[in-house]
């Protein structure tokens, strides 16, 4: 019986990549338009998939906890005093003050991140800077930079190296520099740091340690890593889920186009299903045919357009999106993104695009399956 | 055999175009016989025929198939049984009936274009789901026997008239089924094929096949092996004889 | 809301089940009223035509649920990041009140959407449709509950709030607090092993009587009913235990992570493919004196215990093999 049915089902299938094969250039057009489909949605959720694990691993890096000072309920340096304090907490490991702040340069148009390193900082009137720095400003090692401090003298600062390209989605705009002469750019007041960095021993008391700061320091406010983990998963997966609602429209175009596709059988196509009655065919059989044509075209089309979004996302960095993200930022980071695709992605976008065009066919099929014999006989 | 009783079929019910295309129709037709249906064209006679091989389902009325014609034949659901009213069996059982006891030649012989001959014949046997070789050499062996073996893998395209007719002959007998039903199948063929259609109507009926004829060819009706000639006219019946 | 991708994708399915199976019940009503087998009218033909379609649309709307159920708990699984206190699923469907209905219902579609297909396959087998009334009046069942699914689950993710501190699974599950996943967890282990042998027993034993001799049909199918919730509360309460190796975790949807070789999925599946055999054959049951169905039914009803035994088999064989394998000890 099982073989029976296995025989039936391998039959059916070659009648059907005959049958397709058959009609190329109906199918071919159904095929383009499909893949691309799969291919526009595909690259979408690849790309924001992708940078926001780059993200997540980024931030892995990150401090566990930062505290912040506010004053009315806005940002304001913090005393470096406060690090005492802090490290008398116990469970603290360690508690370091941070220096960097935002430049804008009105040359470009642009904002840096100006930093401090913890270690390693750069010589005095020596800076470090992002390649995206680098790129748009086309200045390189040994040229010179000029910034313009809150006094109104400009500084110039030699650079001494740039940022290696592998961090480049959150080095891009920075530029590092000695503490020196980061507070006297600033003019920020030597007693105080951006905010203070803080690790803890044991990460399930992260929580406990955050509200004894606040209990000791009222003007204070920490910050989370995981917060801060959170809200950039949340971004990236609001702007993919974004992306794809934008897409919805060509998503349902298509399907409208799958439905007309299907249904559009020439007088040969009829006449064929037509005399497959005839000579014995149920409808339930045409139906299995017109099933597998769905299934053969929908698993090429799918496969195609995945491979080929995976390409464009992540060996040609996404080329065909970058007019429509530069808008978000002036320095864009010109990065490989590491490639990362799991099934779990390849079951949304089947759930996307496949599903879609299955009930799109349904009815169109079924009214080719049950295209009456008797009209073959009068004809 | 065949038993019609009070057979009517309607087109278009209820509508403005309503049409009685077969209206009362009480026949029973003998195994291992040849049987013509005469009729000018517009008579109901290949309504009838479609009737008689349970390609459609009449109005009202009832058809039998009796015992000699199943012999031998198991349909699932229904089990080994001596007579099958087939009026009102759903589609999926009528088929299997239809599939396993008549074997179609049609006017034009609609062979599926695009397709060799031999896949043509080989189409019917397809939902039965036996082995692919099994399938393969049967349909060789038909085609053999009506000398076509060497152009089984031709497109049906490039068949002549003569060869594209023997195809569907072939085709019809894949199932090996006791009835042939044709339907003007002399219409597009001249008079040297005709008579050759009409030989090999002969052999089938000494292997112990029934056939139905519907046609108004003289060179049929008038044939030597047929037993029975039955007149239609507006979707009744109008006496027999030559 | 939260405008993940796998929710747009999940809420699109549902609208699209919704849409399949509320056509299926629409046609089914006019089937339900006008059908007339021996009737040879064109409406009856039309009629008969339909039946291929809503079976057509109803083996997809089968697929897609699985699909959209597995889907579901691995979203709800992958989101536990966007919820402090969330490990994993069990966390993320406690975000709101929709959550665990949501998962609820569409568990059940995909028992009654499985249950209508075997109804279904039996009714085309026979040569004159004698359940097809039934079948269709079983249609103005799941497909509003089908409906009542979808919009269950779109409050859920509409009413999803990114700010709510939500529960792990290690607290839902524990032994103390009053809500109903900590009692099942509280069950006494040797009572709950008991319990869940016992009616594995009687389920494969009477199994077997049915398949061999046609008798305890009803017993069968309630034991193997029966097995489904059994086997879930026995998970929660000591199976859980043996695969995380932890006398706290107990996690239905823990055992979904690759950190556990994915097992849950054959897990759930198995018991899946069981509760529908199991209560397949206790459906066709009342219908065995049908003469159409003569034939049909008994080999249908063997065909589907086979299936039971075999996924019920597969389910506590992967349990007990865990159960040996594992170094925890949970008795002495």
């Amino acid at each position: 019986m099982i073989s029976q049915w296995i025989e039936r089902q391998r039959l059916f299938i070659d009648f059907t990549l005959a049958s397709l094969l058959r009609r190329k250039g109906k199918n071919l057009s159904l095929f383009a338009v499909y893949a691309l489909v799969v291919f526009m949605l595909a690259s979408a959720m690849f790309l924001t998939q992708a940078m926001k694990r780059e993200a997540a691993l980024v931030l892995k890096d990150a401090p566990e906890m930062i505290v912040q000072r506010l004053l009315g309920g806005r940002y304001d340096p913090i005393p470096m005093e406060y690090v005492e304090k802090i490290k008398s907490i116990r469970g603290v490991v360690s508690a370091a003050p941070r220096l960097w702040g935002y430049y804008y340069d009105p040359v470009i148009g642009a904002n840096y991140t100006l930093m401090v390193p913890r270690s390693d900082a750069p010589a005095s009137e020596k800076i470090v800077i992002g390649n995206g720095i680098s790129r748009t400003r086309m200045i390189y090692r040994d040229d010179i930079l000029s910034l313009r401090g809150t006094d109104g003298m400009t500084r110039s600062f030699t650079v001494a190296g740039e940022i290696s390209p592998e961090s480049e989605l959150v080095s891009a705009d920075l530029i590092l520099m000695a503490e020196t002469d980061f507070r006297g750019l600033f003019d920020f007041p030597a007693d105080r740091a951006t905010d203070i960095a803080v690790s803890v021993r044991n990460q399930k008391e992260l929580l406990t340690i955050a509200r004894k700061v606040a209990d000791l320091l009222p003007d204070t406010r920490p910050i989370l890593r995981e917060e801060m983990v959170r809200t950039y998963d949340s971004v990236f997966d609001w702007r993919g889920g974004i992306m794809i609602v934008l897409l919805l429209m060509a998503l349902l175009a298509f399907a409208i186009f799958a439905w007309e596709k299907a249904s559009g059988l020439s007088a040969d196509e009829k006449r064929e299903i037509g005399i497959l009655k005839a000579i014995g065919w149920e409808t339930a059989d045409v139906m299995i045919v017109k099933a597998y044509e769905g299934l053969l075209i929908s698993f090429f089309s799918f496969t195609v357009g995945i491979l080929t979004a995976y390409g464009h996302v992540f060996f040609f960095s996404a080329f065909l999106f970058v007019p429509a993200m530069k808008g978000w930022s002036v320095l864009y980071p010109d990065f490989r993104i590491t490639p990362f695709a799991d099934p779990y992605q390849v079951a949304i976008l089947f759930c996307l695009t496949v599903m879609p065009y299955t009930v799109a066919t349904i009815v169109p099929s079924w009214r080719a399956a049950i295209i009456d014999p008797d009209a073959v006989m009068r004809s | 055999m065949i038993k019609l009783s009070g057979i009517i079929k309607i087109f278009n019910s209820g509508r403005t175009n309503e049409f009685v295309a077969v209206g009362g129709v009480t026949l029973a037709l003998e195994a291992n016989r040849v049987t013509v249906l005469k009729g000018p064209s517009g008579s109901g006679k290949t309504t009838l025929l479609s009737l008689i091989g349970c390609m459609a389902r009449p109005t009202s009325g009832r058809i039998t198939l009796h015992n000699g014609l199943l012999s031998g034949k198991r349909f699932s659901g229904i089990g080994e049984v001596a007579e099958v009213e087939v009026t009102s069996l759903p589609e999926r059982f009528l088929t299997e009936v239809r599939r396993q006891t008549f074997g179609f030649i049609f006017q034009q012989f609609n062979l599926v274009k695009g397709v060799t001959a031999l896949e043509n014949v080989m189409l019917p046997a397809y939902p039965l789901g036996e082995k692919h070789d099994t399938v393969r050499r049967r349909a060789l062996d038909l085609l053999e026997m009506f000398g076509l073996k060497a152009r089984a893998a031709a497109r049906v395209e490039w068949l002549s008239g003569g060869e594209a007719q023997r195809v569907a002959i072939a085709r019809a007998l894949m199932n090996d089924p006791p009835v042939i039903i044709a339907d003007e199948p002399t219409a597009h063929l001249d008079s040297k094929l005709s008579v050759d259609f009409m030989e090999i109507i002969a052999k089938l009926k000494a292997q112990g096949k029934t056939t139905v004829i519907a046609s108004h060819d003289p060179l049929v009706c008038g044939a030597a092996m047929v037993d029975r000639v039955i007149a239609v006219r507006d979707g009744r019946i109008d006496g027999e004889g030559p | 809301m939260i405008l993940h991708p796998a929710i747009v994708a999940l809420v699109l399915v549902s609208l699209l089940l919704t849409m399949m199976s509320l056509a299926g019940a629409f046609f089914g009503i006019r089937i339900i009223r006008r059908w007339d087998l021996s009737s040879g009218s064109e409406e009856q033909l039309v009629l008969e035509r339909q039946t291929y379609l809503i079976s057509t649309i109803l083996s997809y709307v089968l697929v897609f649920e699985i699909g959209s159920l597995f889907l579901f708990i691995y979203t709800a699984d992958s989101m536990h990041t966007l919820f402090t206190g969330a490990m994993c699923a069990a966390g993320t469907l406690y975000v709101d009140s929709y959550g665990y209905p949501a998962l609820l219902l569409k568990i059940l579609n995909v028992i009654l959407a499985g249950l209508w297909l075997i109804f279904n396959g039996v009714d085309n087998r026979a040569y004159d449709y004698p359940l097809i009334r039934k079948k269709y009046a079983m249609l103005l069942i799941l497909a509003p509950l089908i409906l009542a699914e979808t919009v269950v689950q779109t409050l859920y993710f509409t009413r999803m709030n990114a700010d709510v501190i939500t529960s792990c699974c290690g607290s839902l599950f524990s032994l103390e607090g009053g809500s109903l996943p900590s009692d099942i967890a509280a069950l006494p282990v040797k009572a709950a092993m008991a319990g869940f042998f016992s009616v594995l027993g009687l389920t494969l034993s009477s199994g077997l009587v049915y398949r061999f001799t046609g008798r305890l049909g009803w017993l069968f199918s309630f034991s193997g009913g029966l097995f489904f919730p059994v086997a879930g509360a026995a998970f929660i309460a000591f199976i859980s235990l043996y695969f995380y190796e932890l006398p706290t975790h107990r996690c239905p949807f823990c055992v979904l992570q690759r950190e556990y070789g994915y097992i849950g999925y054959p897990l759930y599946a198995a018991l899946l493919v069981g509760v529908i055999c199991a209560l397949g054959v206790g459906l066709l049951i009342p219908f065995r004196n049908i003469s159409s169905l003569a034939g049909i039914l008994p080999r249908v009803q063997r065909k589907l215990t086979l299936g039971c035994l075999l996924a019920y088999l597969t389910f506590a064989g992967i349990t007990v093999l865990q159960m040996v394998r594992t170094d925890f000890i949970l008795l002495d």
